[in-house]
């Protein structure tokens, strides 16, 4: 999974974060349609999964915080879009233990984050960018 | 089909594959069709409901879908699996979303239901009201096709 300047936001963190994002769902990604006897690769899978969903918290959390932080509008917004996102990862976990993580489920649910959070950095979280930017250049002009 | 209903969901595939796939998409075609037919690749429906109801289905042939995912995923991609298809919904369920709220510019307010699957050689009915758009881009030719009509209780 590529990660391209153009999905950056210009706050050094959430940049950071997101990138960060990429390589662990890349990872993931990987790890799932890796060669091999899918039981061999399970407890990779696992490991990648758990790694992944914990970052995953804690980059929305930071991200979110960074929201308030500059009084971003869209705050209330973006946060539905993470809790339901949160949501469905749940399920889905839930999901996979339920089925002892079959093979096609995992396929389905590494796809859909792929696409998934391509679109979200590179549309969603750009608005963040903007409003920062547009606040920066309102304070320069009330400064001057 | 009014052209407001056929605009809102080509400007949200342009929009979706400029920024996910950095591919233009350009509309070659549009005909009223009474059935949709599905591709032997990736196929995608999803249902509609609201101030409009009705379905839209992404037809992706396999080479496109492959490529696709592959740009997506940065690593070869060489069999239309569960992972290519789930990929592809997503999409599909992102461009739709986007198509809604272009409408909602026109004062329509819709729901989407979840993507479905549909399997290939698949003949749909399509309802009184559809059109197929055949679309160009750089790495193939694939067909949204979309059947949408008014509530009646809105009064738009």
């Amino acid at each position: 999974m590529l990660w391209k300047d153009k999905y950056k936001i210009g706050v050094a963190l959430i940049d950071q974060q997101h990138q960060e994002l990429f390589r662990r769902v890349a990872d993931f990604i990987a790890t799932v349609r890796g060669q091999g006897d899918w039981e061999e690769r399970l407890a990779k899978v696992k490991a990648t999964l758990a790694f992944m969903q914990e970052y995953v918290v804690t980059h929305f959390a930071d991200e979110e915080a960074y929201q308030a932080s500059i009084n971003y509008p869209g705050l209330a917004a973006h946060k539905q879009i993470h809790d339901s996102f949160k949501q469905e990862v749940e399920q889905y976990a839930e999901k996979f233990a339920a089925t002892g993580f079959n093979e096609d489920l995992i396929q389905s649910f590494a796809g859909k984050l792929m696409a998934w959070l391509i679109n979200h950095v590179a549309r969603e979280d750009q608005r963040i960018g903007e409003f920062a930017r547009q606040e920066v250049r309102s304070n320069e002009r009330t400064i001057c | 089909m009014k052209e407001q209903y056929v605009d809102s969901f080509l400007k949200a595939v342009q929009d979706v594959f400029a920024l996910m796939l950095d591919l233009r998409a350009e509309k070659t075609n549009e005909e009223n069709v009474d059935k949709f037919v599905t591709t032997d690749g990736a196929n995608v429906t999803i249902g509609i409901r609201g101030d409009l109801s009705g379905t839209v289905l992404f037809t992706f042939p396999e080479k496109m879908a492959l490529e696709m995912v592959k740009i997506m995923a940065g690593m070869e991609i060489d069999k239309l699996d569960n992972f290519v298809v789930s990929a592809l919904s997503e999409v599909a369920n992102i461009i739709s979303g986007n198509a809604l709220s272009n409408l909602n510019g026109y004062n329509y307010s819709c729901d989407l239901d979840p993507p479905q699957v549909v399997d290939a050689g698949k003949a749909i009915p399509a309802g009184k009201e559809a059109v197929r758009l055949p679309l160009k881009t750089g790495i193939g030719e694939f067909a949204l096709n979309i059947a949408l009509e008014e509530d009646d209780k809105t009064g738009k």
